[in-house]
């Protein structure tokens, strides 16, 4: 009974995974309709265009435009919480309908995802950094570790052109936050977004002195697949009506952004009337814009190389960009990320052991005070999530240690952290094996010498903390440790083959556990001989 | 900040995290239960006593023994869609039941592992013995409602992502040291007592068995 009730529950689970392939939604604008609610995906960490106030709700220029829009559509609004790392994906999976997320209007975003036009607004990318460095041309930052933030259309360009060191966060937070306490030497981004940043007054000591570089228009994003259909059309007309009437003018004045010129610009266009008194700017017999009204998006011709064709020719043909093998950019961040990971696993692997011997012969010393301490220190770091400990680290005590100069170095922190969790439960099970010898030699205490005998008695228990922290390796990506998460993350922003990506990463991960469960039996194996010998 | 605005801040925020905390709970129970499931399965499968299905419950057992969960998380956050549509019915599939499965991958592999071994004593007649599953799975439990928290990283609202959305509200930087210390409190004052009271367990489970022990002794002694 309980065999079959079991079975019945895994074929369920199986069913429910196979049944998980995003189905294609013939109208998406009916089935709003139908259920009465648009789901827009803004963002809440950009002031003024999308933030929290103190209620928690979520407020700014672009949720002022959802909710015309959702009015316009006589529909009630929902709004959902996207960063610029997750927002095409959310837009892909289904999560929400339409995406008004300060998204840049790029030839490389329009293959992933539907760009409505017209184009809403424009930024441009530009550093800001503090006064004290004294920039006067984009070369000074040449070589130079700079903060960004994970997806952002400038990343590789900017890196490539300007031979820019990039340190990749997964949110703007977090990537302020780093130039703040010094990790870096300025902060890449919207010049929009750094302009309000320095508004305020712990930003004081900061500027933003170059000039803004490819400057872009920003488009509301719909899936790919909903193309051209009705719901295209009703908000390109609405965005169309919204720079013929000012509305976005007066949102850019009540949300206190500086004048842009894009606007100003797209009003006077949109406005124009040929001698019919129709607009100019009006759709065409086949639905479309005519050329003059749509914004000239750069379809950069790069030069592709044998391997970059034979990659296109493969995407083209089945569907999988393995753009980390053909594009030498991606290649090289996809790389990086994995010797990073191998970096790390081997890191936390020797860490806790090393926090697990010493530990337990601290407390096997019985020292005063400080075997005590070591215990309790050791039971903290155990019944406490990694994670947070990870935050603590590097956020809590980052942000002290950079009022003294010193800056967390987040691939130390992350080894530390993550070593001292495994460690103090590779600690426990050797004091427990300790008093397990002591049951036979009470007069047994765990010292240098008496070691290797006692990780042979706590092989087991030992061996299955390791494997969990390689496992656990990953968790490093939270603190911008641009490891092989963060690489493979990144790429699926910019190119949207999630699939392709997360297949070769749990393939990758699957191996190096094997790899390091295998490492550590030979070592062990090893290890009995000597203590026999 | 002044420690009187920390105090004050983390006491207005209080409820709202713990509602946070309650997700983390959630998601760690329905991560068990799907996977004591599932386990259980495979350590009925191991101890079937069919070649081949021994073998193929021993592949499975070892598989999830080796996927890293946290990778896991992403893959299913990326790769199952959030809203199932089979034919008119749509299936909703929110990212906190992605976690649980995620998690889930985990105690497959642990419950396939200890049930087959407190099966095999219960089999044999060592009641006391088999008892030990009851403990070791509590503590398995409270590991997971530790690991819970990287649901925040696909973006489930537990306490870990309320701490975020607090600190983003309040525009505090000072902030984070404080109310990531305080979460943490929240997690060693859930989980050490339980980790403590299946110490105590164990001890009494294990007297059990010595006092069996001594029975079995007394009772073959002539």
């Amino acid at each position: 009974m309980v065999w079959q009730r079991g079975a019945a529950a895994c074929l369920a689970l199986a069913l429910l995974l196979c049944g998980s392939m995003p189905a294609a939604a013939a109208n998406r604008l009916d089935t709003i309709r139908a259920r009465g609610v648009l789901v827009v995906g803004v963002k809440t960490e950009y002031p003024p265009f999308g933030t929290l106030d103190a209620d928690g709700k979520i407020v700014g220029m672009e949720p002022d435009m959802a909710a015309a829009l959702a009015s316009q559509l006589h529909v009630e609004l929902r709004m959902v919480g996207v960063t610029t790392s997750n927002r095409l994906q959310k837009l892909a999976d289904g999560t929400i309908d339409v995406l008004i997320a300060t998204l840049g209007d790029t030839p490389q975003r329009r293959q992933i995802a539907t760009l409505v036009s017209p184009d809403y607004y424009a930024s441009g990318v530009n550093i800001m950094a503090p006064a004290s460095r004294k920039l006067a041309n984009w070369t000074d930052v040449q070589g130079q570790t700079v903060c960004s933030t994970q997806g952002a259309y400038f990343n590789r360009p900017m890196s490539q052109r300007y031979l820019l060191d990039l340190q990749i966060y997964n949110g703007v937070r977090d990537a302020m936050l780093a130039l703040r306490d010094g990790r870096c030497a300025g902060w890449l981004y919207d010049d929009t977004a750094i302009s309000e940043a320095l508004g305020r007054p712990e930003w004081q000591e900061f500027t933003m002195p170059l000039p803004s570089l490819m400057v872009s228009p920003w488009a509301i994003a719909i899936r790919q697949g909903d193309d051209g259909a009705e719901l295209e059309q009703a908000i390109g007309d609405q965005i169309a009506e919204w720079h013929r009437s000012g509305f976005l003018l007066g949102l850019e004045r009540k949300w206190h952004l500086q004048p842009s010129r894009y606007l100003q610009q797209a009003q006077a266009l949109w406005s124009q009337r040929s001698d019919g008194g129709a607009y100019v700017c009006s759709r065409t017999a086949t639905g479309d814009w005519p050329a003059a009204c749509q914004d000239q998006i750069g379809r950069g011709a790069e030069t592709a190389s044998g391997l970059q064709k034979l990659g296109m020719q493969i995407n083209d043909l089945t569907g999988l960009d393995f753009s980390f093998i053909y594009d030498g950019y991606d290649r090289q961040s996809f790389l990086h990320g994995l010797l990073l990971s191998i970096g790390l696993i081997a890191a936390c692997v020797i860490g806790s052991i090393s926090v697990a011997g010493l530990g337990a012969i601290t407390v096997e010393a019985r020292l005063p005070l400080i075997s005590r301490l070591v215990k309790a220190a050791a039971i903290f770091c155990r019944m406490t999530p990694p994670l947070l400990q990870l935050y603590v680290v590097v956020f809590g005590i980052g942000a002290f240690t950079a009022r003294w100069g010193v800056t967390m170095n987040a691939f130390i922190a992350a080894t530390a952290c993550l070593s001292l969790y495994a460690g103090s439960a590779c600690m426990s099970a050797l004091t427990e094996a300790a008093d397990t010898i002591r049951h036979d030699r009470p007069e047994f205490r765990l010292t240098w010498a008496g070691l290797p005998g006692a990780f042979n008695l706590a092989y087991q228990p030992v061996l299955a903390s390791l494997v969990n922290i390689v496992k656990a390796t990953g968790m490093a990506s939270a603190v911008a440790v641009p490891e092989l998460i963060s690489s493979s993350t990144a790429i699926i922003a910019e190119r949207g083959n999630s699939a392709v990506m997360m297949h070769v990463l749990m393939a990758l991960y699957f191996v190096m556990v094997v790899a390091v469960m295998h490492l550590l039996t030979v070592l062990h194996r090893k290890m009995v001989r000597h203590v026999a010998a | 900040m002044s420690p009187h605005d920390v105090i004050e801040t983390l006491y207005i925020w209080t409820p709202f995290l713990a509602g946070g905390f309650v997700w983390n709970i959630v998601v760690a129970l329905l991560s068990m239960a799907i996977g004591t499931l599932l386990g259980a399965v495979l350590a009925t499968l191991r101890l079937s006593g069919r070649h081949r299905l021994v073998r193929a419950s021993l592949v499975v057992t070892a598989l999830t023994r080796n996927v890293p969960t946290f990778v896991f998380l992403f893959y299913l956050a990326f790769l199952i869609a959030p809203e199932v549509q089979i034919g008119s019915l749509s299936f909703v599939f929110p990212v906190w039941i992605k976690a649980s499965l995620a998690l889930a991958i985990a105690v497959v592999g642990f419950v396939s592992d200890n049930l087959a071994d407190a099966l095999r004593h219960w089999r044999a007649n060592n009641h006391t013995a088999a008892l030990m599953f009851i403990p070791n799975w509590t503590a398995y439990l409270v590991i997971i409602v530790m690991a819970s928290s990287t649901a925040s990283v696909i973006g489930v609202g537990e306490m870990v992502s309320r701490c975020n959305t607090v600190v983003a509200s309040v525009g505090n930087n000072d902030l984070m040291l404080w109310i990531y210390l305080y979460a943490m409190l929240w997690f060693f004052a859930c989980c050490y007592p339980v980790h403590l009271l299946m110490r105590r367990v164990k001890v009494w489970i294990g007297r059990g068995l010595d006092k069996k022990a001594a029975a079995k002794a007394e009772a073959a002694a002539p």
